[in-house]
C-alpha cells in the first residue's frame, strides 16, 4: 500500500501551520480524516477503509499506539504516518481491506 | 439435484457485529490488565501489542465469524495534555460497525477501537 504521499499531504493541507489549539482540534482532526479518505476512494479499488487520526498536544507526555488485525494477509495491509510541528503531534493509520 | 442457496452474502441478524458485546469485551480485558498500572516508557510497546493480540482473540472467541478484525489500541501517560483520537470508515454501513472505549487511570489513559468488517 502506497498512500503515505496521500496521508502526508491531506494531513499538511489540514492543519499545516496551526498550533494545538483544544477548541479546533475537533474540527481538524475530522478534516484530516474526511479528506484522507476521500483521496483514497478517489484510487477506485475494491477496498473498504478505515481511518483513524489521533492528534496530541506536545507536552514532554509519552504515547504508544499499537494494531493487531485478523485478515488475509495477502490482500489486505495497513500503512501509518506520523507528523508533527512545534506544538502537536498526529498520528494517521489507514487499514485496506478487500472485498 | 437440487441447488440451495446456502452461501451468506449479509450476516443474519444474530452474527451481526454487535458493538455492546465487543465493547464489554474490551472493557472486561482492559480493566484487568491495566488497573492499577503506572505509565512505564519501557513496558509499553509489549503491554499495548499484548492487550491488542488479547482484544482480538476475546472478540474472535465471541463468534464473529465471516468478520475481518482490526484492534487498535493507544495507551498515553496523563500529563495535562489534550488528545484527540477519531476515525472515517468506507465500508458497507449494513454490516459493518466499530465498538470503542477508553480507560483513564492517574498515570494513563488508553483507548481502544475495534473494527470489524465482514468477508463477503
Amino acid at each position: 500500500m502506497d498512500d503515505y504521499q496521500t496521508e502526508e499531504e491531506s494531513v499538511e493541507a489540514a492543519i499545516g501551520g496551526n498550533a494545538y489549539q483544544h477548541s479546533r482540534v475537533n474540527q481538524w482532526s475530522t478534516s484530516v480524516v474526511e479528506q484522507c479518505l476521500s483521496q483514497l476512494s478517489k484510487l477506485g479499488k475494491p477496498f473498504k477503509y478505515i481511518v483513524t487520526c489521533i492528534i496530541m498536544q506536545k507536552n514532554g507526555a509519552g504515547l504508544q499506539t499499537a494494531s493487531t488485525c485478523f485478515w488475509d494477509n495477502s490482500t489486505d495491509g495497513s500503512c501509518a504516518v506520523r507528523w508533527e510541528n512545534k506544538s502537536m503531534y498526529c498520528i494517521v493509520s489507514v487499514f485496506g481491506l478487500a472485498i | 439435484m437440487e441447488a440451495s442457496d446456502t452461501y451468506l452474502i449479509r450476516p443474519n441478524h444474530q452474527h451481526k457485529f454487535k458493538p455492546a458485546v465487543v465493547k464489554e469485551c474490551i472493557r472486561e480485558v482492559v480493566r484487568e490488565r491495566l488497573s492499577g498500572l503506572r505509565y512505564d516508557p519501557e513496558e509499553v510497546p509489549e503491554l499495548s501489542r499484548s492487550l491488542a493480540d488479547c482484544i482480538k482473540d476475546k472478540v474472535k472467541n465471541s463468534g464473529f465469524d465471516r468478520y475481518k478484525l482490526v484492534v487498535q489500541v493507544v495507551i498515553g501517560e496523563q500529563r495535562g495534555q489534550g488528545v484527540k483520537m477519531s476515525s472515517r470508515c468506507l465500508w458497507d454501513a449494513d454490516t459493518d460497525s466499530y465498538a470503542e472505549d477508553v480507560f483513564m487511570n492517574d498515570s494513563l489513559f488508553c483507548a481502544v477501537a475495534v473494527f470489524g468488517s465482514y468477508y463477503y
